[in-house]
């Protein structure tokens, strides 16, 4: 063990690219997914109002808009052409039209219309913006309701509401009470990108033993138990990086953690032995390092998109969910939320993990392949010496 | 060695490693299925939810039935308490509650205005979003039919009655994606980053293909030869690109605003750009995989960066300057306002002209770095 573990240690040293793959990279990768989203809450987004009725509640209106902690007005248009310019050129995301005459309208009671044109393309922007522009509309209705409510006299503020708002709601988003986006979709990246590092490391490890040793001084004796004894080494550095992120998540941040540790260590280790599998599958595929990479990435670099986690599994119709399947990063994804969020006893949270025992299938697969490939090059070493 | 044994050697070597031939015409074919496979059915709907119904009242069951009549949720369960329907979500039978509270119908009549309670899983943004629309939109609409009701009762004529239950009207109009698909929201920009990337490995492992050996790329100039590579592997790109905004766009059903020949001309300095980050890369990599694994690390970074899922402005203004060194960046934004958005060609200049700036100076960058190895790479040992 201490032969193979001090064979590993230098063809780390000389291999920079592997050491680091294995060190700093998946920590900047990291580091740099997180910053993107660090603000967590998208604030004060840029939209644009054309107001057709420069008064006193077409104003208040507009305050009302930019009161509300998702949008911001960014300007005042004078017509709706140069707003739709806007939109298109990305200066903005939504604008609102206040048409003519909305105060006397409001005062008459003729409840004026007031469009809002949102940029959709961007889903969670348009989400954000819709649900945004409804509040501050509610806000702004029930305010006046309640002040001519009042004005009639014979209400005191209490009924005057209540008359203004017939049925009030309370929304709870159940664990990620601030809706925080960096708590949402962080937690899911990590992981999938956890399992591009380790699929593709595994590649580069064997990739280095093949290059630094050969096939057949490597692999000749016993070569289940030699490619075991080189990876062993590794499984330690991938499951202390899948251990890093879990601390950083939830004993840095303390985002909210309603589970076990342990259980959500235990099914890392399943998953960085199925990503090392089918990492090992795509190398002794062809033996060709550059061939396996392009496997590794046709195979791992959608995963965050199978996941579930921006859209769900339900959703998904039956080859989505076969794809998914596959991939052992959502295998794992499913026990970390089950732990994480629903706080899940750990045989229920488990159980998510008994189809990779599928994975068994492209183990066997890679023992084959290994024979095969030991077989052909001692056929052609006969060949040669003959 | 003439040009056109030149461009016949570089098509032969293109064609002839597989490597190449899976990334290009495998991995773009591939992708553009897989891409839009778990978003087909573009939005969620239906989401399982339990009513808590504490009231029992005509008003609250009335309410039960516009909730489950509404697209976004159904109703698959009742419970009598609120820790019954907490064991169900717990066990995920279903992702939202809705409780009615007590007395719910007889403090609407008092004007106290009960409240009514939803909770959605928000471990599933989508799903928890899905979930808080549709029993706002029921209670919006309960809400509406109460007042319009005591405006009657208060003898206003119901046609008044049904404009004036609000000061103000809200027209909500989703704009460029109207039927808010997922599809049409991650597939136009994806596919320009999957273009990139390929290419930028196709290129690469060309590079890294010649590096170890002998053959013509040797006793051609490396600009002579850079240019006929970029060529090639741009004609090649124009033509999975017209696949792409073409056939494939088509397909998804995703809209096709932009005018052929606008695409075509956008089109370029990308290609071109994203051919030299290839070239650059191969040049500086001792190995050819590893064009492969910073290609494939790069991928998240710039997919997340490039300001379609997170809007630019909530990212960190180092990251986005970082980000705006590739491609990927500018190209998914104009392509957007072109294909998507219907932008004028007057509006995506500033992109335009910043993808031709890149275009240039990573033509450069990979000249010089393809100059170098290729001078360097008899000496080099297999590191």
């Amino acid at each position: 063990m201490r032969k193979q573990l001090s064979s590993q240690f230098s063809i780390i040293r000389r291999d920079k690219w592997l050491l680091s793959s294995l060190t700093w990279l998946p920590i900047a990768l990291a580091v740099m997914i997180w910053a993107i989203f660090s603000q967590g809450i998208a604030r004060d987004l840029p939209i644009g109002v054309v107001n057709f009725t420069p008064g006193k509640l077409s104003q208040q209106l507009v305050r009302y808009y930019d009161a509300t902690s998702t949008m911001k007005v960014h300007q005042q248009y004078s017509s709706v052409a140069q707003a739709k310019d806007a939109l298109v050129s990305g200066d903005i995301y939504a604008y609102a039209i206040i048409p003519t005459q909305f105060d006397t309208d409001i005062y008459k009671k003729l409840a004026p219309q007031v469009s809002v044109y949102y940029n959709s393309q961007m889903i969670l922007v348009g989400k954000l913006l819709s649900s945004a522009f409804t509040q501050a509309q509610g806000t702004f209705n029930a305010q006046l309701s309640t002040i001519s409510n009042m004005a009639k006299g014979d209400a005191t503020l209490l009924s005057a509401m209540g008359q203004a708002v017939p049925v009030r709601t309370q929304i709870t988003p159940l664990f990620n009470k601030n809706s925080n986006y960096a708590q949402f979709l962080v937690s899911a990246i990590i992981p999938a990108l956890w399992q591009i590092v380790v699929v593709v490391s595994t590649i580069l490890i064997l990739a280095a033993n093949h290059r630094d040793k050969g096939l057949q001084p490597w692999l000749s004796t016993s070569p289940i138990t030699s490619v075991v004894r080189t990876l062993l080494p590794y499984t330690l550095v991938f499951a202390l990086q899948g251990f890093a992120f879990l601390v950083w998540f939830y004993l840095g941040f303390e985002w909210p953690m309603n589970g076990s540790f342990e259980v959500i260590l235990l099914a890392q280790w399943v998953t960085l032995i199925a990503c090392m599998i089918m990492g090992s599958l795509f190398f002794f595929l062809t033996l060709d390092p550059a061939r396996a990479m392009s496997f590794a990435g046709a195979f791992t670099a959608p995963s965050f998109a199978f996941m579930g986690i921006t859209f769900p599994v339900t959703d998904m119709n039956s080859l989505a969910q076969w794809w998914r399947d596959l991939l052992p990063a959502s295998h794992y994804i499913e026990v970390q939320v089950s732990q994480v969020s629903y706080g899940h006893a750990w045989y229920e949270s488990l159980r998510h993990l008994t189809p990779m025992l599928g994975y068994a299938l492209p183990l066997l697969l890679c023992i084959a392949l290994i024979h095969k490939h030991l077989k052909a090059t001692q056929q052609t070493a006969l060949k040669e010496s003959a | 060695m003439n040009l056109f044994t030149l461009i016949k050697a570089e098509l032969k070597a293109l064609l002839s490693n597989p490597v190449v031939v899976l990334t290009v015409f495998g991995g773009v074919v591939f992708y553009s299925f897989l891409y839009p496979l778990p978003y087909s059915n573009q939005t969620p709907r239906e989401q399982h939810i339990s009513v808590v119904n504490l009231d029992m009242s005509q008003t609250s069951f009335k309410l039960e039935r516009m909730v489950d009549a509404t697209p976004q949720v159904k109703v698959v369960r009742r419970d009598h308490t609120l820790e019954q329907a907490r064991d169900a979500f717990m066990k995920g039978d279903v992702s939202g509650i809705l409780v009615i509270p007590e007395h719910f119908y007889k403090d609407i009549l008092l004007g106290k205005s009960p409240t009514l309670a939803y909770a959605g899983d928000a471990s599933y943004f989508l799903v928890y979003g899905t979930i808080v629309e549709g029993l706002a939109k029921a209670g919006g609409t309960l809400a509406a039919q109460t007042k319009v009701t005591k405006l009657l009762l208060d003898g206003q004529p119901l046609s008044l009655a049904a404009d004036q239950y609000a000061a103000t009207q809200l027209n909500l109009k989703p704009t460029f994606n109207p039927r808010m698909g997922y599809v049409d929201y991650v597939v136009p920009a994806v596919f320009v980053l999957i273009l990139q990337q390929t290419m930028a490995m196709a290129a690469g492992l060309m590079v890294g293909t010649q590096k170890l050996g002998k053959g013509y790329w040797r006793k051609v100039h490396p600009a002579r030869l850079l240019v006929v590579r970029f060529t090639l592997l741009t004609v090649i790109y124009y033509l999975l690109s017209m696949y792409y905004f073409g056939a494939s766009f088509s397909l998804q059903g995703v809209s096709q605003l932009a005018h052929a020949s606008q695409l075509l001309t956008l089109l370029l300095p990308f290609l071109i750009a994203s051919c030299a980050i290839g070239i650059w890369l191969g040049s500086i990599t001792p190995r050819r995989e590893l064009v492969t694994l910073v290609v494939l690390v790069s991928s998240m970074p710039l997919v997340f960066s490039a300001g379609f899922i997170w809007p630019v402005e909530a990212i960190p203004s180092p990251i986005v300057w970082l980000s705006q060194l590739f491609p990927s960046t500018p190209a998914i934004q104009s392509f957007l306002a072109l294909n998507q958005m219907g932008a004028e060609w007057s509006q995506i200049r500033v992109e335009y002209s910043q993808l031709w700036l890149q275009a240039i100076v990573w033509c450069l960058v990979g000249y010089f770095a393809y100059k170098k190895s290729v001078n360097l790479d008899f000496r080099a040992v297999r590191y």
